[in-house]
């Protein structure tokens, strides 16, 4: 290597191109400083620098939503910057931001050390940043490694119930065989494209482009094929897609609810991010054998996730199950983006509609839930909207938009996707889809009844006490963030305005 | 007989085969654990001996962010399984099966 190649290289690495990464790190490591510094009487306010330094980090992030020097690759080719990764930068951060505030209100319910859980809550969300931005395999691993052990911890954190500690080993040994399947994919494509007799072979073997380069130059080679597939295998773990969805119930009821919310929104998103760069950068020479897998995979989750979440009584299961429908229908745009740009746009809108209402919904359930975050049943929701109407209101507009009920903007979300596939000529996959809808609307229905409408209870014996847990009045900063979120849900149903065309005019 | 980037490669499947249905067939959390790691150390055994037959550097680079990542999964991993095992005095995977609606 001669020295102005090293030159070059240590020239691409700009510094400035990652500041909001940067920013949430050095705010990670400040709250430790400040756990070891500040009296114990002033812990209580290291949340809110979290959450102030959040909201400042997106602040200035939407300020210069489109610098002068987006799509480029910087560090060498390891991080590519585009439209798409600034959009996913925000999403990622706003779900931090309800992340630690809804950390605030559930925790306050156990006796734990508080301020690692925001530490690693900011640490995963910039690893998920990088992961969105990736352009090679070595920063693509080592970025969703980080997420995955920190999840691991989040998973894991009340540590004094088994119940959290079971999830955690769930989703441990399922995220580190996804995780091992996914490497050896890009073992077995970094050997292929590397191999000197093939043409059009290359010494960049990691690096996004140059596999993409060598894929078109070589189609139908088996090694490559196996690669993909286990590349997008590990994928579908993490997005929780059929049959890789098995972790989902159990890993989701578990783990206290703000950390449920965190897998069920961000985990998700990211997943979809690095399966959006894959499909139809990496291995779009490859569309032949990638559409096909990934819709079978679409058709199979909708229907699962939508059966599956039929019989369930525990809200943390349903919702779970139901994400997994999610994960379908995103499938299923992911599909359509193959071959048509637009779906693309309608991916991210669905994502940022799904970002909202289940958040709303996850608000509700932390306000709800009682110390014992892995009993919530579906009872524990009656007469929730005469005691809190608040409550019971932003529930129904978040399951609402859930089920894609037509004013609110999960009905957008899913009319985009359903119209980009239907460009993309995926008859039979839309008519399932539209089937999974169907279906979908009946458990959530279930859900705003039980909030909505009394049912008849067997008159207990005096004295015995209400086997529901209490429920936690609403602080004005959970109560401000869950009325945007449903007011979010409501106009962006009417009015997507320039935020929607900024997604989908592409 | 002569060693070739085949055999390197037939070896590197077999851990992965044997790492990947212990995953799936063991019952005790710590051998699930330990097929774990065999099915990472196929794929660096399998990076190492592509890096070396097709004369490029990455793999081997790679293998250390691999090791590094392997390190910190398998502290997280052990202490998870050993703050569950406090609680329930058991690690056998059809023991802990709370979580069930």
């Amino acid at each position: 290597m001669t020295p102005e190649l090293l030159q070059a290289a240590a020239a691409s690495n700009q510094w400035s191109a990652i500041l909001p990464e940067l920013g949430l790190g050095c705010l990670a490591l400040l709250l430790l400083v400040l756990e070891i510094v500040l009296p114990k009487s002033a812990h209580d306010r290291i949340p809110t620098v979290a959450i102030v330094g959040q909201l400042a980090i997106l602040v200035a992030l939407l300020v210069n939503l489109t610098p002068a020097g987006l799509e480029r690759d910087t560090f060498n080719g390891l991080l590519h910057h585009s439209r798409d990764g600034q959009f996913l930068r925000a999403f990622f951060l706003v779900t931090s931001i309800v992340v630690c505030l809804l950390g605030r209100v559930a925790l306050a319910k156990q006796l734990l050390p508080k301020i690692e859980f925001y530490h690693l809550v900011l640490v995963v969300t910039a690893a998920m940043m990088l992961l969105a931005q990736s352009n090679h395999f070595v920063m693509l691993f080592v970025a969703l490694e980080t997420v995955t052990v920190g999840f691991y911890i989040l998973v894991s954190y009340v540590r004094t119930s088994p119940l959290s500690l079971e999830a955690g080993l769930k989703y441990l040994i399922m995220g580190a065989l996804s995780s091992a399947l996914l490497l050896f994919g890009i073992v077995l494509l970094y050997g292929v494209a590397g191999t000197p007799t093939l043409p059009a072979h290359t010494g960049q073997a990691m690096n996004f482009d140059a596999l993409s380069a060598f894929l078109a130059a070589n189609p139908g080679n088996f090694v490559a094929q196996c690669g993909i597939a286990l590349v997008l295998s590990g994928v579908a773990f993490k997005i929780g897609a059929f049959p890789f969805q098995i972790w989902i119930p159990d890993v989701y009821q578990g783990a206290p609810t703000p950390v449920t919310a965190f897998l069920a929104v961000a985990s998700k998103a990211a997943g979809f991010a690095v399966l959006l760069v894959l499909t139809l950068k990496a291995f779009a020479p490859y569309a032949g054998l990638t559409v096909p897998l990934l819709g079978v995979l679409a058709a199979a989750t909708i229907l699962f996730g939508n059966i599956a979440a039929l019989t369930q009584s525990n809200v943390k299961r349903l919702i779970g199950l139901s994400g997994v429908s999610h994960a379908g229908f995103l499938l299923l745009g992911v599909v359509a983006a193959v071959s048509t740009p637009l779906a693309l746009g309608a991916v991210y809108f669905y994502l940022a509609a799904y970002l909202i209402a289940t958040l709303a919904v996850f608000g509700v359930m932390t306000h709800v839930a009682g110390p014992n975050d892995a009993d919530q049943e579906l009872d524990h929701y009656a007469g929730l909207a005469r005691d809190n109407p608040f409550l019971a209101t932003v529930l129904a507009v978040g399951l609402g938009s859930l089920a894609g009920i037509p004013p609110l903007a999960g009905f957008m979300g899913k009319l985009f996707v359903f119209i980009a596939a239907f460009k993309a000529g995926l008859y039979p996959l839309l008519a399932v889809a539209i089937v999974g809808v169907v279906i979908s609307i009946y458990y959530y229905f279930g859900w705003i009844k039980a909030a909505f409408f009394e049912t008849w209870r067997a008159p207990q014996p005096e004295g015995t006490p209400d086997s529901r847990p209490a429920r936690t009045p609403v602080a004005w900063p959970a109560g401000v963030t869950l009325g945007l979120l449903a007011l979010a849900s409501v106009v962006l149903g009417f009015y997507q305005g320039c935020f929607g065309e900024w997604l989908l005019n592409r | 007989m002569n060693i070739g980037l085949d055999h390197y490669i037939f070896l590197s499947a077999l851990l992965f085969a044997l790492g990947f249905f212990g995953v799936l067939l063991r019952k005790n959390t710590l051998v699930i654990y330990m097929c774990l790691e065999l099915m990472l150390t196929a794929a660096t055994l399998a990076l190492v001996a592509f890096s070396r037959y097709n004369g490029t550097l990455d793999g081997n680079v790679f293998v250390f962010f691999i090791l590094t990542v392997a390190a910190a999964e398998v502290a997280v991993g052990l202490a998870i399984i050993v703050a569950l095992f406090r609680q329930r005095q058991t690690v056998q995977v059809d023991e802990l099966n709370a979580l069930k609606h």
